[in-house]
């Protein structure tokens, strides 16, 4: 096993062409291993003498071999090593990086470990979000990272920050778990930025999500979808044909209280909505949900008054109010108010007589506006659309599915059998 | 497979002078002709010639010239009410290569089964297929004097002409005129109108706009309807862009100045709707956008339906699905 300056020596002069890099990626490998961890403490000066940018392999290697000692990362110079990580995430070079993945995965790993360690949660975000760029083999990739960094941003109530993540579709995900994490996280996320329409999406697809066996995060992921769809379209739908069999069958079972709230929210009853949620407070205390479940009690109000668009043309403000069991005249007026300026109705509020006169959607679609907003819609549905049809000819090539379809006819052939394969082939 | 408009076959037509047509008719009588009769005419014509074409056209059935297309006889059938000739109909006859007379007992039994079916319809005339008249369609016009004293001649010209703008159908009448001091029979030509009735109509219509691979499902009407409005839209762009490019090498001095040319362009210009009304930009921006909503809908069923495939495919092969109805039930 060479000498650690030798080591560096090869770092330094071979980093400059893929072909070196490629040589010096094996030197690595081959003084990779516990050897090197032994001499974490002692690594930390050469780690001086490198530049993260143009010697990243190398500095990979060796900062792997320092956080995965085991060593209490405090020794190593105080705070500053989290400096050092830091720096190097911000200025590593992709392709080289590229080159030893799971190091760089551990990397991170140990970067958010010790900053919660540290509880300063905040200083983990920049550099993560960098290295969740550098990482991803393409915008459309899932790396452990994602989870880390969305995490983070949690914990950092810097919902803003994860946003610029959670923009991008996901279209490869490695590892299950990642993608479990990434959606609750996610989900947490808008539903911190009160978006709630996303927010349903990424927690349908945890829910959603294929799994053999129940995991918490799907049930922790479920509670919240109840919630999120009760504020957001007053109703829980019931689990689509793709949910997994044990989905299914088991996440009602875990989630029996939220089920009953949904039940109770149906009724449309404000104060027999209100004892529930106070009789169950703790439980839902206990879930860290009842911020959530305060906000479903005060989105009562907004489906009620929805519903009441939908029967009347104009109403008063003292029948709308007491239709929707508020106290004062003055309370509704509020409560419309602020839903026309969120645009969840269309309505004016004529102050003199009290009455509120329900319009139908004024977009008559004849702005150029709404011609771009169409047609990128249009271009986003097309790309999909070419997506699926390629994912669904691998599936049917897939041997797992063509054994069990070939088993159940019992191995004849009919003329029905060959209209399944994909019409390249004719 | 030779043009029609070959040089032989124009060269094997020698123009008989005691045929020729280039009188008009002066008989008063007005003719009305349905389209149905068109394309029946041209049908048969089309079928003849693939017929022969497949077959290896060694022989043709007229004896003509090899080479030549196949020249198709028929009778032509309707009504005749004081001086306006309707013509409705028509159907195929048999004609004798080798003596170049019809087959009468063909024509007899085939005029009996249409009495049946039209009572009020019998023999106006008859039709054939060809550029020109020729000798010896007066022998077959005399033939046909005895089922009717005055029949009519109706010639398909089936040469594609795509600069001619009118029908290449022409009516003949036997007229006797005094040539050379000799009475003769000759053919004069005679207008003629179309006249059709709403059902006529939409069904010619169909039956000329149908592709011959798909059979006109609704798909393919309206893929050929837009390829048509299409290709339209196209020449006209090419055709501004030409005017464009002339006026621009006018502007530039490339090209001496024309002030006819520059007159027409500006009327044609002037010609054009007002497009700049506020009216027109919100009507024209609500037909496009329900335009592109339609396709957003057909694009999303594409994409829903693909999607369902996907997730039965996914479903079959690692899902244990919890009930099975039976063991293909899952399946379908």
């Amino acid at each position: 096993m060479e000498s650690l300056e030798a080591l560096v020596a090869h770092i330094q002069g071979l980093s400059g062409s893929p072909e070196e890099r490629a040589h010096l990626h094996g030197l690595l490998k081959q003084a990779d291993g516990d050897s090197l961890r032994a001499h974490a403490a002692a690594l930390v000066p050469f780690l001086a003498q490198l530049s993260p940018a143009a010697h990243s392999l190398g500095y990979l290697y060796l900062l792997e071999a320092c956080v995965t000692s085991g060593a209490n990362l405090s020794e190593f110079g105080g705070g500053d090593f989290l400096v050092t990580v830091a720096d190097f995430l911000t200025s590593c070079s992709t392709d080289q990086i590229r080159l030893a993945p799971d190091k760089f995965l551990n990397v991170c790993r140990v970067l958010k470990d010790q900053v919660m360690q540290l509880n300063t949660p905040i200083r983990g975000i920049a550099p993560l979000r960098v290295a969740v760029r550098k990482i991803q083999a393409s915008p459309e990739q899932l790396t452990p990272v994602h989870a880390d960094y969305l995490l983070l941003c949690l914990l950092a109530k810097q919902y803003k920050a994860g946003l610029s993540v959670l923009e991008d579709d996901i279209f490869e995900v490695d590892q299950p778990k990642d993608l479990f994490l990434y959606c609750y996280y996610g989900g947490m996320i808008y539903i911190g930025l009160k978006k709630f329409a996303k927010a349903l999406e990424l927690l349908h697809n945890a829910v959603t999500a294929p799994m053999s066996s129940l995991n918490a995060i799907a049930v922790e992921a479920y509670k919240k979808y109840i919630l999120v769809s009760l504020i957001q379209n007053g109703q829980v739908p019931s689990f689509p044909k793709y949910t997994s069999a044990t989905a299914q069958r088991n996440l009602k079972n875990h989630a029996q209280i939220y089920v009953e709230l949904s039940t109770c929210y149906g009724n449309g009853r404000y104060t027999e909505l209100e004892t529930f949620i106070e009789s169950n407070a703790a439980s839902f205390q206990s879930d860290n949900n009842l911020g959530l479940v305060k906000q479903v009690l005060s989105s009562m109000y907004k489906r009620n008054i929805q519903r009441l668009t939908q029967t009347y043309l104009t109403l008063s403000l003292e029948d709308i109010a007491r239709s929707v069991q508020l106290d004062t005249p003055r309370d509704a007026e509020m409560h419309v108010l602020r839903m026309i300026e969120d645009g969840e109705i269309h309505a004016t509020i004529n102050q003199k007589d009290g009455m509120v006169s329900f319009h139908e959607d004024p977009e008559q679609y004849k702005s150029v506006e709404m011609v771009d907003h169409i047609d990128s819609s249009i271009q986003r549905l097309t790309a999909l659309s070419k997506k699926l049809a390629s994912i669904d000819e691998n599936m049917a090539c897939d041997p797992a599915y063509l054994l069990k379809t070939g088993r159940d006819r019992g191995g004849r052939f009919d003329y029905d059998d060959f209209d399944n394969a994909p019409h390249k082939y004719f | 497979m030779s043009a029609p408009s070959d040089p032989a076959a124009s060269a094997g037509q020698a123009p008989a002078p005691s045929s020729a047509s280039a009188a008009s008719s002066s008989s008063g009588l007005t003719f009305k002709l349905h389209p149905l009769v068109i394309v029946n005419v041209s049908d048969h014509y089309t079928r003849v010639k693939a017929q022969a074409a497949c077959s290896g056209d060694g022989s043709s059935s007229s004896g003509a010239a090899p080479g030549q297309p196949p020249r198709v006889f028929g009778c032509v059938i309707g009504v005749q009410r004081g001086r306006t000739v309707e013509i409705f109909n028509s159907f195929e006859l048999v004609l004798d290569p080798i003596s170049g007379t019809l087959d009468r007992a063909f024509l007899e039994k085939k005029q009996e089964l249409y009495k049946k079916v039209f009572p009020d319809f019998y023999v106006l005339g008859w039709y054939s297929t060809g550029s020109d008249v020729q000798e010896t369609d007066m022998q077959i016009h005399k033939a046909l004097m005895d089922v009717n004293e005055s029949p009519v001649y109706l010639l398909l010209n089936p040469a594609i002409n795509l600069s001619q703008k009118d029908l290449p159908v022409t009516i003949y009448e036997s007229e006797l005129h005094v040539i050379d001091g000799s009475p003769q029979l000759i053919f004069v030509r005679s207008n003629y109108t179309i006249e059709t009735v709403e059902a006529e109509r939409i069904s010619v219509d169909h039956v000329a706009h149908l592709k011959p691979s798909d059979g006109g499902s609704a798909a393919t009407q309206l893929a050929a309807h837009l390829t048509g409005i299409h290709s339209a839209i196209k020449m006209l762009n090419s055709r501004v862009r030409v005017i464009h490019q002339y006026l621009v090498a006018m502007q530039k001095g490339d090209i001496p100045l024309d002030n006819s040319l520059l007159r027409q362009v500006s009327s044609l210009v002037r010609r054009l709707p007002a497009m700049e009304s506020q009216k027109f930009q919100d009507d024209f921006l609500m037909e496009y956008n329900d335009t592109l909503l339609m396709t957003y809908l057909a694009m999303f069923t594409n994409c829903s339906s693909t999607m369902n495939e996907l997730v039965e495919k996914i479903n079959t092969s690692y899902e244990r699905p919890a009930t099975r109805r039976g063991g293909r039930g899952v399946f379908m």
